[in-house]
């Protein structure tokens, strides 16, 4: 490419810049429609002006590698802003973001896709250079499109100028998170330091969530914000003894068939209704497709038919079957492969409890219900049950549970909260949800359709419980370790 | 400040259009800009450094 053919078509792309998203950010969102940018958004619409600069100085002195490398690195960082700016809105619903929207996207995501562009353009460009052009040379007399480039460029900095005097102020003043409308009447002027305020810095924000860990709950009964809760009476306690692949993460009982089933980090163990033999396992190869990280929950969907949940709410359906084909399993199983077939593997997606992870699951075979239940973590504590339909496996209904009025259940201090216990198991039997926290030791009885907790039990001797099973009136519920209690 | 980068940038343009042998300055404005503007982009953004999305 020669070097007049270069410059033509980048005057062009700068003038395609000015004319296209600053300028009409700054004429025609701004001073017409009175949209102001925010912080982020103005540190976007600067650069892209600065890339707007780089190509002129190219128009200006030659393709010079300084300034095609400065031209990549602030597109390379527009691109980073784009996907960090808009990433605050991604997932709202559908036509829900921040102020302005340009054909159906808001102007943030617009930045995106112009910094990408401006890469593609400078790969392009490069790629057309032969070797030894890349080389600046003294001050070129401008073109009359050069010149016009370059008086336009002065023209949209001056107009930011202005608008950057009155959205955001002289310095120290700076631009602010939720910016009011633009105005060229001073009255209405907003300038703010307040994004010098020392504020926690992070690198995830609000997503660095810790794993659930059953060892932090505190089991002591003794600190539980309930008052007067009675005890129930362990009747026997006795130890597992089968070959399971690690920890017990859950307990689940079909009454129809007499079986058990059982839960590892990544196991599924059918068991006969002794628990003293396994009938059909499995180890689920939890890295395959979704991510099913970590087994926590488990529930009989049918008598032939179990659920294991990770506690990040994805999960796996299995169905037992005498013919499945092992071959093809391979994908899916670590061991075991002709034992179940899988029919299903995806996650559940909730709203209150987005931001929680789940280590209790219990299916409601009347209803076609599933139901989750939250741990709390050092930045949501809050008890949230979530109700799935069986059908689609969509969330159905979303509630935080309440003392029932008038049922035997007080706070100690008359106005405490349910948000301290650490749900590690759940079953369903006859129209109430049985919740053990391993937090105060105590299993919660929640009636779903009033959305209270009806009433509650200390468990006494408890540690590291992670699942229980209701059989023949009786509550059973295993620790991670293995040991079992019967309780009424 | 972003009223201080803009006058960086509109000088650096002046002087690219009148003053063009005083190249060093100019790219030197643009290099400044650029410093401010990504540090007024982290500030901004200092709460959740990377995107905020499910990582």
């Amino acid at each position: 490419m020669n070097r007049n053919t270069l410059y033509t078509i980048l005057t062009a792309a700068v003038l395609a810049l000015l004319i296209g998203p600053i300028g009409v950010a700054v004429f025609v969102l701004g001073f017409v429609h009175g949209d102001s940018p925010c912080v982020l958004c103005w540190a976007q619409r600067t650069a892209m002006v600065l890339v707007a600069l780089t190509g002129l100085l190219i128009v200006r002195y030659g393709p010079r590698p300084r300034y095609i490398g400065m031209g990549v690195l602030i597109s390379a960082f527009g691109v980073y802003m784009g996907l960090r700016h808009s990433s605050l809105h991604f997932a709202r619903d559908v036509g829900q973001g921040f102020s302005a929207e340009i054909l159906g996207a808001h102007t943030y995501t617009w930045s995106l896709f112009i910094f990408w562009v401006c890469l593609v353009m400078m790969g392009a460009m490069l790629l057309a250079v032969k070797d030894g052009e890349a080389a600046g040379e003294g001050p070129r007399e401008l073109r009359p499109p050069g010149r016009a480039a370059l008086w336009l460029f002065l023209l949209a900095v001056a107009a930011n100028m202005v608008q950057a005097f009155a959205s955001t102020g002289p310095p120290p003043f700076m631009g602010q998170g939720d910016p009011v409308r633009f105005s060229f009447n001073p009255r209405n002027w907003v300038w703010s330091t307040e994004e010098w305020r020392p504020s926690p810095v992070s690198l995830r924000g609000r997503w660095a969530i810790e794993k659930p860990d059953v060892a932090l709950a505190p089991a002591d009964p003794a600190g539980s914000p309930l008052a007067g809760v009675p005890a129930m009476t362990v009747s026997r306690r006795a130890k597992l003894a089968l070959p399971l692949n690690g920890p017990v993460t859950d307990l689940a009982y079909d009454a129809a068939s007499d079986r058990f089933l059982l839960t590892t980090h990544n196991g599924v163990y059918l068991t006969d209704g002794t628990l003293g033999r396994v009938i059909r396992h499995t180890v689920v190869d939890v890295g395959y497709s979704v991510d099913l990280a970590r087994f926590s929950a488990a529930a009989f969907l049918d008598s032939r038919t179990v659920l294991a949940m990770a506690e990040n709410k994805s999960y796996v359906v299995l169905r037992e079957s005498d013919q499945a084909d092992a071959a093809a399993n391979y994908r899916y199983f670590l061991e075991s492969p002709g034992a179940f077939q899988e029919a299903s593997r995806s996650r559940l997606t909730t709203v209150r409890a987005k931001m929680m992870y789940v280590m209790a699951a219990a299916f409601d075979p009347a209803a076609s219900a599933l139901y989750t239940v939250t741990v709390p973590n050092a930045a949501s504590k809050r008890l949230v049950v979530s109700r799935f339909d069986r059908r689609d496996m969509t969330l159905a209904e979303e509630f935080s549970p309440a003392l029932a009025e008038g049922g035997p259940l007080a706070f100690k201090d008359g106005a405490g909260s349910l948000d301290g216990f650490y749900p590690t198991a759940a079953e369903f039997h006859e129209g109430r949800l049985y919740v053990l926290s391993a937090a105060y030791s105590t299993l919660l009885v929640i009636d779903p359709v009033r959305r209270t907790v009806a009433d509650a039990r200390v468990v006494p001797g408890l540690s590291k419980p992670s699942g229980i099973a209701i059989k023949g009136g009786e509550l059973l519920i295993v620790t991670e370790d293995g040991a079992l209690s019967w309780a009424h | 400040m972003e009223l201080l980068n803009f006058i960086l940038i509109f000088a650096a343009g002046w002087l690219v259009l009148r003053r063009p042998e005083r190249e060093r300055l100019a790219f030197g404005l643009l290099v400044a800009s650029s410093l401010l503007m990504a540090a007024l982009f982290l500030i901004g953004a200092r709460g959740s450094i990377l995107p905020g999305l499910n990582y």
